[in-house]
């Protein structure tokens, strides 16, 4: 088991630079995800670690040995492929002993370890099929499976789970959140869903684009993000953001009557949760009912805000209509640089 | 209306059409006359067919035909009516033609011709055909070089060497060929027809040591020349002398005389060449036969032969010719009337094709060195024996008609027993209009696959020799199977090309695929440059014919001028090996033609199913920490076999019958030892008596081990053995 370092690290395809200067610490036994949009670099940041693809600048350290060229088969790290990668002209028992048999070891260890496995993830009775016989959320659990059997320092998986169904997602993802606690190895997890994220992680990475926007637990993340590329990534739905003018007076959105009290001064984009919303009479703010979308216990209110579109989450049963026109109250604010899209830090003693 | 129009003019120019047919009849003759001639003799003709048109105002069109197609063209067509009104051809076809209807008896003819040439052409009493020219071996040399040509061997031998080193060579002739050997047999007083042939004569033994001698212990003539070989040597100034005919003449870039043959110093007789008599004759089935006789009289006499002397530079049969001068450039004509008087008429016996066979066996072998003249003589007899032995008894076909048609009736009742069940019969009903649409398929493969495959088998079942065919039941399968006429141990025998053949098959098949899959291997690496190109280069050996390769690859082996020697040589004096002297390295050089030939196949196959591999399994076991000899053998290579293994049957087969190479390459030398079944099969259709029921057995027996590999395959493929 050991930790991983990135000091500076790039990767350019030719002229195309996917990342550009990653520097970063995981420790021991963390569990950090990997999260940005499509193309941001995430599956390639993935395959730097492992060793399939070379470096092309910086520093990749894991525990305290530098791996920049090391051969893939020498790092000790287990990789579960989005697509599995199952050997499918071997068996299950066979995929799952494929590492300890190149490594050598007697059968006899083999069979021990493959056992061990297969017994915490179920998978004992079908040690004898064939990949193509297996189903999808199967065929993920013996890729695990696999790379568990290897006792690696590090995990890397790359969306492991997009592959299955909703249901059999989050199941999973509880099995992952069991299996971290269990195995306590470092696991790199990249995924382009945030609850997957948010979930799993003892700390998040953001990546946009081939650069790093924020690292951190999954409530700092949530409850600070550090610009607003993260503010509308992580949280679902996504954050409202608006833009808006602060003076002494507060905060007034561009276009819409109401001041609210806040710190900021100047041009600003005024960011707010539509969870964090409060539908009340003595609302700040005055806005129009366009759609209703009824979840469940929850509903999501798609209004007008004077010339800007917002969405709120209210609590069901509500006695809202389209059409209507409510008030509403802002509860918690984010309030982030015009031009730079950086937060802006509250005022020394302030908490949220 | 418009309708009705149109067909009126339609029909109005069919009537004009026939009016026009008609009136071609009252046109006179024009003859058609086959050849196989070329430049300046092809140019004769047509001048002479010029002259002829303004005398007579006949029309005579001379078609040229390639002279490796000639006969089999003309054996074929004649007999069916498809025949032209004239022939041109030698004497000692005349027998066969005659036989088969291809040509009649002689017209009208005053002309004289010189001695021997009209009674050449005759058969039974009978003449047949005009005389046209001789055809013979002289001494052809380059007066610029040799002013005093010698009349004996030993001043020959002493001038050759005289003129030997620097590239340059004595004397430039075919040494292993039974043509060229015949001067010195007859210089030694040995004989190779009549009555009472012996290969293993005193003299014939005599002959053999001398053609060794001058072939090769006196280093005075190129290895393995090609008249190609000997053209451009001559033409180089390199070849002093040369041993052909008048055709080699033909066409130098300098000049060139020649005399008749030397007499053989150590016997005191002259070195007699056999004798060719062209003639002229009347193709059976002729559409114009007395036009065709007068035309044929004409072209053999006086006029004509003036003409064809003149221009085709032929040495004419007709005496009446116009006299030649005492030139450089009548040199060459001279001689070979002269050599013509003396010459030995070549026999039109019908052994002499085997006689000729055991011979050139026997000659190579000498001149390779693989054994003495004694020994080959020895051989040459025997093989001689057996390849004369007369055909197997004529065996009763009742037995076996009965037993084929009990096996197609119950072949047929097997076919018809589902019928029984009333549900197959509903659903035939059902299918009617999918039978109609499958039917012109069946009609093509039973046609095209079922009817040929039927009758070739057939064949194995008679033997055929001079002509005629018996029925001999299972003899042939018998005699090969038994390996009744050769120990098994012999080239000849069938096991021997068995074995032969499968180690060829396996050695190829084996060299394809690991070349193939290397190359496929690599082209796949990311570090590769211009894939593209390497990967259409690598395709070419593939689209180029294979026959054309073959023959690149044949001259790329010659032991004095073939690139690999020279490669071999490492840029100092080219390596000296003789890649057709011994099995190994004969057979070698057949490998590596087909590997070239072979391994792009192999290429292309693995490069599409390694498309179909996903790259992350090779990755995954990288992570594993496999090496890429494991990851290869436990993950490639598993996932490649499913799709590299039709290709691998349909490319063994390939090789397995892959006739070109070794025909074009080895030609199964030396001794027949590199032979394949197909190519054995071949030379016993074609180049040993014409044994066709000898030769369908080996085809069936091909047909048979082809049979069981196909099914072992399936099998084996099916338990996942391979
Ligand atoms: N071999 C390559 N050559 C050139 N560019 C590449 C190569 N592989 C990836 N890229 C580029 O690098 C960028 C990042 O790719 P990457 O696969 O890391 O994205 P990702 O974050 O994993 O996206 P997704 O969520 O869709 O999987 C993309 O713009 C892609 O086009
Ligand atoms: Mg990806």
């Amino acid at each position: 088991m050991a930790g991983l370092t990135m000091r500076g690290l790039h990767k350019r395809y030719g002229e195309t630079h996917v990342l550009k200067g990653i520097d970063l610490e995981v420790d021991n036994g963390e569990y950090l995800v990997l999260v940005g949009p499509s193309g941001c670099g995430k599956s390639t940041l993935l395959r730097c670690l492992a060793g399939l693809e070379e470096i092309s600048e910086g520093d990749l350290l894991i525990g305290e040995r530098r791996v920049n060229d090391v051969l893939p088969g020498k790092r000790n790290v287990a990789m579960v492929f989005q697509s599995y990668a199952l050997y499918p002209h071997l068996t299950v028992r066979q995929n799952m002993g494929f590492a300890l048999k190149i490594a050598k070891r007697p059968t006899a260890e083999i069979d021990a370890a493959v056992d061990k496995v297969a017994e915490q993830l179920e998978l004992v009775p079908l040690l004898d099929r064939l990949p193509g016989q297996l189903s999808g959320g199967q065929r993920q659990r013996v890729a695990m499976g696999r790379a568990i059997v290897r006792q690696p320092d590090v995990f890397l998986f790359d969306e492991p789970l997009s592959n299955l169904d909703a249901s059999l997602r989050s199941h999973m993802r509880v099995e992952l959140k069991r299996l971290h606690r269990r195995l306590e190895t470092t696991i790199v997890h990249v995924t382009h869903d945030q609850v997957e994220a948010l979930t799993l992680a003892t700390r998040i990475m953001v990546l946009n684009l081939g650069v790093v926007q924020q690292v951190g637990p999954p409530r700092e993340l949530f409850n600070r993000p550090a610009n607003t590329f993260v503010a509308q990534f992580i949280g679902s739905p996504s954050m409202n953001i608006l833009p808006a003018q602060g003076d002494e007076k507060g905060i007034v959105v561009d276009g819409v009557d109401g001041a609210i009290e806040h710190h900021a001064r100047g041009p600003i984009e005024l960011g707010v949760r539509p969870t964090d919303f409060e539908v009340t009479d003595d609302g700040v703010w005055s806005a129009n009912v366009d759609v209703i979308e009824r979840l469940g216990a929850e509903a999501l209110l798609h209004l007008e805000l004077g010339p800007h579109k917002i969405s709120v989450m209210v609590n069901e049963p509500t006695p809202i209509e389209m059409g209507q026109t409510i008030r509403l109250q802002p509860r918690v604010l984010h309030a982030f640089n015009r031009d730079t899209g950086v937060r802006i830090p509250e005022p020394a003693g302030a908490t949220s | 209306m418009s309708r009705v129009k149109s067909l009126s003019v339609a029909l109005g120019l069919c009537l004009a059409a026939a009016g026009a047919v008609h009136a071609q009849d009252a046109a006179p003759v024009e003859l058609k006359l086959w050849h196989a001639y070329r430049d300046s003799e092809e140019q004769a003709l047509l001048e002479a067919a010029r002259v002829y048109k303004e005398q007579t105002g006949v029309q005579v069109t001379p078609i040229g035909i390639a002279f490796g197609a000639y006969s089999s063209k003309v054996e074929t067509a004649v007999p069916r009516g498809n025949g032209p009104d004239l022939l041109i051809g030698a004497h000692d076809v005349l027998s066969k033609w005659q036989r088969l209807g291809v040509v009649e008896p002689a017209g009208e003819d005053s002309t004289a011709y010189r001695a021997g040439a009209g009674a050449a052409l005759e058969l039974e009493g009978k003449r047949y055909g005009y005389p046209l020219a001789f055809k013979t071996l002289v001494l052809l040399y380059n007066p610029e070089l040799i002013q005093d040509p010698p009349t004996d061997t030993d001043a020959l031998l002493a001038a050759a060497k005289a003129h030997t080193g620097g590239g340059s060579f004595g004397l430039a002739y075919e040494a292993t060929a039974a043509y060229y050997f015949a001067p010195w047999m007859h210089g030694f007083g040995a004989k190779i027809s009549g009555d009472d042939v012996h290969l293993d004569s005193p003299e014939l033994i005599a002959a053999l040591a001398f053609a060794r001698r001058v072939g090769m212990d006196e280093g005075i003539v190129p290895k393995s020349p090609t008249s190609e070989l000997m053209g451009s040597l001559f033409d180089e100034g390199k070849a002093a002398f040369v041993i052909s005919g008048p055709w080699f003449a033909a066409g130098r870039k300098r000049a060139i005389a020649a005399i008749p043959l030397p007499t053989v110093s150590q016997t005191g007789l002259p070195a007699l060449p056999f004798l060719g008599v062209e003639g002229v004759f009347v193709a059976g089935q002729a559409k114009h036969p007395g036009e065709a006789a007068k035309f044929a009289a004409w072209l053999a006499g006086p006029e004509g032969a003036a003409i064809r002397q003149e221009l085709g530079g032929q040495a004419v049969a007709a005496k009446d010719a116009p006299p030649l001068p005492d030139t450089l450039e009548t040199s060459v004509i001279r001689a070979v009337l002269a050599q013509a008087e003396t010459a030995i008429l070549m026999p039109t016996d019908p052994q002499l094709p085997n006689v000729w066979e055991a011979l050139e066996d026997a000659l190579r072998k000498v001149m390779r060195g693989a054994a003495t003249p004694e020994e080959a003589a020895k051989g040459a007899e025997q093989y001689r024996k057996v390849l004369s032995r007369p055909p197997p008894e004529a065996a009763n076909p009742v037995p076996y008609v009965v037993i084929m048609v009990l096996v197609g009736l119950g072949a047929l009742v097997w076919l018809c027993l589902p019928l029984r069940d009333p549900n197959v019969r509903q659903e035939i009903k059902n299918k009617k209009v999918d039978y109609l649409w499958v039917f012109p398929a069946a009609v093509a493969m039973l046609a095209l696959v079922v009817v040929p495959f039927v009758a070739g088998a057939a064949v194995s079942l008679f033997a055929h020799s001079q002509g005629e065919w018996t029925f001999v039941g299972f003899s042939n399968f018998l005699n090969i199977v038994l390996s009744r006429d050769w120990p098994v141990t012999s080239p000849l025998s069938f096991y021997y090309t068995l074995v032969v053949t499968i180690l060829w098959t396996l050695t190829n098949v084996f060299l394809h695929v690991s070349i193939g899959m290397g190359l496929a291997l690599v082209l796949r690496e990311p570090w590769i440059r211009l894939r593209g190109v390497w990967r259409a280069l690598l395709i070419v050996p593939w689209a180029v014919p294979n026959y054309i390769t073959a023959l690149i690859w044949k001259m790329m082996f010659h032991v004095q001028y073939g690139a690999i020697n020279a490669l071999l040589g490492f840029g100092g004096e080219p390596a000296q090996i003789d890649w057709f002297s011994s099995f190994s390295m004969a057979f070698s050089a057949n490998l590596i033609t087909n590997t070239w030939l072979g391994f792009p196949f192999m290429m292309v196959v693995t490069l599409g199913a390694l498309q179909a591999i996903p790259r992350d399994l090779e990755e995954a076991a990288e992570l594993d920490g496999a090496g890429a000899w494991f990851r290869f053998r436990h993950v490639t290579w598993p996932l490649l076999k499913p799709a590299l293994l039709p290709a691998l049957v349909i490319g063994s087969v390939w090789t397995f019958n892959m006739f070109n190479v070794i025909y074009l390459v080895s030609g199964g030398q030396p001794d027949s030892s590199t032979e394949i079944l197909i190519s054995e099969a071949y030379r016993w259709a074609f180049k040993r008596d014409l044994r066709y029921g000898y030769a369908a057995a080996y085809a069936v027996l091909i047909f048979g081990v082809l049979f069981v590999y196909g099914r072992a395959a399936n099998k084996l493929a099916g338990k996942k053995v391979l």
